[in-house]
């Protein structure tokens, strides 16, 4: 799906995200947790991304199949780079008010992968496997 | 997000029920807390029990707001986080930050 840069719209790939976790086999709790993963994918291309431009636009793509879930969402904002994000969960990191979302998407998932796309914006693929312990 | 307040004795119980994210919850809750701030309210236990889970937005207001307590000389503390919250509060290591409790009475006579 094709989305403007809205926080409204965020909600909406949360959901869609968990139905198609769903498809994929997972069972609810393990579907909610896909779901919080792709919010924060969403979160960061719309918010740090785009900068909530609605005429900036969101891609997210949802596949279910044999191997499990996965979410690729572009932006087409200024790009960061995830490896120089500061660790919430040590020192002063721990009070920050932001800069938890890779954070969660890591936790969540089994891949996360950002990478700079060719002409202007970023790419997240992430990816969550099936396991006997993860089907409904 | 739902939320309503209960004073008992000088700690505000805030009841929240639904979802702390970005837009909505985070929000409601900084509109909430920061009104009780502004009424010269320092003591407030945040009641978690109804809350479903929330999101990289909602836990930085829970932070906003424990920082805004401290500067204020008050405090904020949880109560009964429901599973995937309490997940979460472990995942970001925050249940080293907040005081939180499973009974009611505990937490209030805490303050």
């Amino acid at each position: 799906m094709v989305l403007s840069s809205e926080v409204r719209l965020i909600d909406l790939i949360h959901t869609a995200a968990e139905k198609v976790a769903n498809l994929a086999g997972f069972d609810d709790d393990a579907a909610l947790n896909i779901g919080i993963a792709v919010r924060e994918g969403a979160i960061n291309a719309i918010v740090h991304g785009n900068g909530q431009d609605s005429k900036l636009e969101v891609c997210v793509m949802l596949t279910a199949d044999d191997e499990g879930f996965s979410a690729h969402i572009t932006d087409e904002g200024a790009g960061f780079d995830p490896d120089a994000t500061p660790d919430p969960t040590e020192g002063d990191g721990l009070l920050m008010a932001s800069g938890r979302g890779l954070l969660l998407m890591r936790a969540f998932v089994d891949e996360v992968v950002y990478s700079r796309r060719e002409k202007r914006g970023m790419e997240v693929t992430m990816t969550k496997r099936r396991t006997e312990e993860t089907k409904e | 997000m739902k939320v309503g307040v209960r004073n008992i004795g000088h700690v505000a119980v805030v009841d929240l029920a639904g979802k702390i994210t970005i837009g909505e919850g985070d929000v409601v809750l900084r509109e909430k807390v920061n009104e009780l701030f502004d009424s010269g309210q320092q003591n407030v236990l945040l009641n978690l029990e109804k809350v479903s889970y929330m999101d990289s937005a909602g836990i930085g207001e829970l932070v906003a707001c424990y920082k805004r307590a401290k500067e204020k000389g008050g405090s904020v503390k949880l109560l009964n986080p429901s599973g995937k919250v309490y997940d979460l509060l472990q995942l970001t290591k925050l249940e080293e930050v907040f005081e939180t409790y499973k009974d009611e009475k505990e937490a209030l006579v805490s303050y």
